[in-house]
């Protein structure tokens, strides 16, 4: 216990007078290499340590490349914990809406120059990881939204299967709503948006999309809330709530996977959760709005940080962790961004959970015409702020445009900032 | 006392006990139902059917064993230093005089005051400094020396209050000196209130969240309560019945050591114990 | 024997003073004992305050790893956030709800487990079972149980109530967060007064009972005074416990809804780790530490006025 203390005490000198946090001293030998992500799959991590151990045998000078799991619940606060006492990983996942915080904060290394072949990844999917023509972290996970179906408990409450109306072209909202409302009316929960909870209202841009509503100007500085297509949407949410209790209400706990929930707003990935179904299932795409047919997608990147020491060694490796060859074996999770994988062919064998319809026009379409979730410069303190201000919309007797406007009172000063 | 108003108590204690009693019920019931019956309403007392499969995938998932015995080795390390400091300390402030005590107590106490949010960071920039991050030193060291120590030797110094001087007199005539007195006679007598520092100590570290989360970044290092928040899918949604079946395997046998072991916890805390 | 008693003075009188007599003996042990405490104190304790409080006067911004020094912008800050008010009404409404209940029902429960009853053992270990749960597990049991459709609305409807939507309500969600809060660490305060009504003697009891007092006379006059060092005690540390409850919320409620469960604590975790305003995240540290040290200097200042026996 001795030898610890007296570390301590060095240790609390150290601070008081560098305060940065130590920089790692230059060690000889192998350097190790770490990696931040927050899958604790065992399957995933296999796949990765099979991908790190693969590079190490042409680079004997990287050391031992370990790959930490942070809790998705507390990731970015985690991560930014540990920069902050100076333990920053050599490569981090970033969320989406945390890209833009990383991305413009120049906590990253630039990368376009090292990703193999950057010409063939998919526009939609790198726009939040540019900045000036940059490349700041690569798109490893593009996964689309779509919606699973269980198609039992639409037929049990006598309603068209949502395949069937894609092929009469009535695939949109009002029609998702009918069906959900007749399951409901049975007892069973209708749709829901997973992860939402009435608190990731970032969620619901799988449905206010289709009205063409954004949260914010594209430019990032004006709210948008209150524009008379989110008020709309949002109303056309409310009412499927508290009217027609298509959608279950606040304070509800919705399990898609058990089979009690006729639909879910989820992304792509999920459909891994769905191998031991005791139900029939299909997934569509999102249906059409008033402004018709629309894409959404949620993302994820893996960036360098600049603090590392081994920055440049990081860099190389992550150029090899996806590289096409490594990206097709990553696809088997996490939906790629390079075109030359986007075909339904390739796609199949990687997701076997899903057939060649489905993947072309939930997630090969979904990738390339598809928007990403809301992200701001800022975005926790934004996120809070306007789960703060939307909790009075979760009321039976709520006041749409007020609670919008509310809603814009409270964010502006955020993003005029 | 009369049979009524005997019955009346019991009553009231049956109608108290619920709130106390249901939910871990609930976890532990919950924890071998399917999942649909989790989400049922209204929630089922008893499981229609039981899935103990839950219980082999907590181990599948996290090196779940491995992560038991750090959270135990920890809490009981934790629990022994933390005694031994505050025993002393509390000894000190309470028995002796030397210069500048008042100060130092005051000193001392301001680790009572300090949440583990405000000082998680520069801790952490210490721990890293010192190259202890994702080890457990942090998670052994702070709680023994640190804040979460100042209770344990305000307990201590408030029981060492109430003793009677005599007694230490008598130590004295029969020639033991401060640390013997301290040794042979306060000591054997503090073991209530060591008793209640025990208890407080160790379920502190048990239940330690924030800071695992912090400190350690490798699953086979962590602890308990940060290993429950892990059984998740890929995506960060819980697995929710092996969670609960990890949370039931975390709390059954403390509970069991407890109800086996209560008489010496509360009995003895209640004979001769805190009294102030 | 007067002979002998003259000798050892006349021999102390004219031998050298040892430099170690017993007080500077006594004192050096004293040190001793305390040292590692106090080295524990100073080197995890008020060596990260100061630094929290340098925090407090640097603009940090984690990610682009800039460090700047600001002064009192930070301060000037807080004075001026529109959130302040309602975060330090949530906290002193949660922390008063929760003090109140914690210690009337800790005190209940163990004035009734000191009856002379069969199986109070047996309730006494279902009171304070809860304490044994971890506290994440025992937040996520109460998150199903206090939903819609959960087990505490499944309870209230076999009643005949018809349940809130508890953590959706303004209202409700503080007042969830205090019982589960209560519910789960009541029993701690439960043993620490039942082992201090053992500790008054009968006797007192009987001779009150003779000159006429009524229970509740008995109760203020007997019970209260000598069982108030306990009061004390479990206060201070129940109400330095209120203002650092931070899991439970951030499992619950999140602070919602609105911003009705951001107590100070929360939102100090919500800047400083959520937002990375770790400088303004610092200087709500050095808030929050005041009023908690504030708080406890004052229950320490009025024991004097009402707690039996204290030096």
């Amino acid at each position: 216990m001795k030898a610890p203390l007296a570390a301590l005490a060095l240790a609390a000198l150290l601070t008081v007078t560098a305060c940065g946090g130590g920089e790692a001293p230059a060690a000889k030998g192998p350097q190790p290499l770490r990696m931040s992500i927050w899958t604790s799959n065992e399957a995933h991590l296999k796949l990765f340590k099979e991908i790190a151990a693969e590079y190490r045998k042409f680079h004997p000078q990287v050391g031992e490349i370990t790959f930490d799991p942070i809790p998705f619940e507390n990731y970015t606060t985690t991560l930014t914990t540990q920069i902050a006492g100076g333990n920053a990983p050599d490569l981090a996942w970033i969320l989406e809406n945390s890209a833009p915080d990383f991305v413009g904060s120049g906590a990253l290394v630039p990368l376009k120059s090292k990703v193999e072949n950057a010409a063939e990844l998919v526009p939609a999917a790198t726009r939040l990881w540019e900045r000036d023509g940059e490349l700041y972290a690569y798109p490893f996970s593009t996964s689309p939204f779509g919606v699973f179906v269980n198609t039992d408990l639409v037929k049990a409450a006598g309603q068209k299967a949502p395949r069937e109306l894609i092929k009469a072209g009535q695939w949109d909202w009002e029609h998702a709503n009918e069906i959900n409302k007749a399951v409901a009316a049975k007892g069973k929960n209708g749709l829901t948006i997973l992860n939402f909870d009435y608190k990731a209202w970032d969620n619901l841009a799988t449905v206010w999309q289709g009205w063409g509503a954004k949260a914010w100007s594209d430019d990032g500085g004006t709210c948008q809330f209150n524009a008379p297509e989110m008020v709309e949407a949002m109303t056309f949410m409310h009412k499927a709530i508290f009217t027609d209790k298509s959608m279950p209400g606040p304070g509800t706990a919705v399990d898609f996977f058990s089979g009690d929930t006729a639909m879910a707003v989820a992304q792509i990935s999920r459909a891994a959760m769905l191998k031991d179904a005791t139900f029939k299932w299909d997934l569509v795409p999102l249906p059409a709005g008033p402004k018709g047919e629309y894409a959404v997608i949620g993302q994820a990147g893996i960036g360098v940080l600049k603090k590392s020491p081994r920055a440049e060694q990081a860099a190389d490796f992550l150029a090899y962790f996806t590289n096409s060859a490594n990206s097709a074996k990553l696809a088997a999770y996490f939906p790629p961004a390079r075109t030359s994988l986007l075909t339904a062919d390739t796609m199949a064998k990687t997701s076997p959970m899903l057939n060649g319809d489905q993947l072309q026009k939930v997630v090969i379409d979904g990738i390339q015409k598809g928007v990403v979730k809301p992200s701001h410069k800022g975005q926790a303190e934004l996120a809070q702020t306007a789960r703060a201000a939307l909790d009075p919309l979760w009321k039976p007797d709520a006041d749409v445009k007020a609670v919008l406007d509310g809603v814009c009172a409270k964010i502006q000063p955020l993003l005029g900032g | 006392m009369s049979r009524r108003v005997k019955l009346a108590l019991y009553a009231l204690l049956c109608v108290l006990c619920v709130p106390f009693v249901f939910p871990t019920w609930w976890m532990v019931t919950s924890s071998v139902k399917p999942i649909s019956d989790i989400f049922a309403f209204p929630p089922a007392l008893v499981p229609s059917r039981f899935d103990f499969s839950t219980y082999s995938r907590v181990f599948e998932l996290q090196p779940f064993g491995q992560q038991y015995l750090n959270s135990l080795y920890i809490a009981a390390v934790v629990t022994v230093g933390t005694m031994a400091v505050a025993a002393m300390a509390g000894y000190a402030f309470a028995r002796i005089r030397f210069p500048g005590q008042n100060v130092l107590f005051l000193v001392v106490l301001v680790g009572l005051l300090i949440p583990s949010e405000v000082t998680i960071v520069p801790l952490f920039q210490m721990f890293h400094a010192a190259g202890m991050t994702d080890t457990h030193w942090p998670l052994i060291l702070v709680p023994i020396l640190g804040a979460p120590s100042v209770l344990a030797t305000f307990i201590m110094r408030q029981f060492f209050i109430t003793l009677p001087d005599e007694l230490e007199e008598a130590a004295r005539v029969d020639g033991l000196g401060r640390f013997g007195t301290f040794y042979r006679v306060v000591l054997p007598l503090a073991r209530p209130a060591l008793g209640a520092v025990a208890i407080f100590t160790f379920l502190h570290s048990w239940n330690l969240y924030l800071e695992p989360i912090v400190f350690l970044s490798t699953p086979s290092k962590f602890t308990l309560p940060q290993a429950l928040t892990q059984f998740v899918d890929a995506y960060g949604s819980p697995l929710w019945n092996v969670q609960l079946s990890a949370a039931t395997m975390t709390a059954l046998p403390i509970l069991v050591v407890f109800v086996l072991a209560q008489r010496q916890f509360i009995e003895g805390l209640a004979h001769t114990g805190l009294k102030g | 024997m007067t002979d002998l008693s003259n000798r050892v003075a006349e021999r102390a009188a004219t031998r050298p003073r040892h430099f170690w007599t017993i007080p500077r003996r006594d004192a050096l042990v004293g040190y001793l004992l305390i040292s590692p405490q106090l080295a524990g104190s100073v080197l995890f304790v008020l060596l990260p305050l100061g630094l929290v409080v340098y925090y407090s006067l640097q603009e940090w911004n984690v990610l682009a790893g800039t460090f700047e020094f600001v002064g009192g912008q930070n301060y000037a800050k807080l004075l001026a956030d529109p959130n302040m008010g309602q975060v330090l009404t949530s906290t002193a409404l949660f922390s008063i709800g929760l003090v109140v209940l914690n210690l009337a029902l800790a005190l209940t429960l163990a004035i009734l487990l000191d009856q002379r009853l069969r199986g109070t053992t047996f309730f006494r270990t279902l009171f304070f079972s809860p304490v044994l749960v971890s506290l994440v597990a025992w937040t996520i049991v109460w998150q199903f149980l206090l939903q819609q459709d959960g087990g505490v609305n499944g309870l209230l409807g076999a009643a005949g109530v018809d349940g809130p939507n508890w953590l959706r309500g303004e209202t409700t969600a503080l007042l969830s967060v205090v019982v589960v809060q209560v519910v789960k660490n009541v029993g701690l305060n439960m043993v620490l007064f039942l082992a201090a009504l053992q500790g008054v003697p009968r006797q007192l009891y009987e001779a009150a009972q003779l000159d006429g007092a009524g229970a509740w006379t008995r109760f203020l006059r007997i019970t209260v005074p000598l069982i108030s060092p306990t009061i004390l005690l479990t206060s201070i540390i129940t109400v330095v416990g209120s203002l650092q409850v931070f899991a439970q919320i951030a499992v619950l409620t999140q602070g919602g809804p609105g911003m009705s469960t951001t107590v100070l604590v929360y939102y100090l975790y919500q800047q400083a780790f959520q937002f990375r305003h770790l400088g303004y995240g610092a200087t709500l540290s050095v808030l929050l530490f005041l009023i908690v040290a504030a708080l406890t200097l004052l229950q320490w200042r009025l024991r004097r006025k009402w707690v039996f026996h204290e030096s």
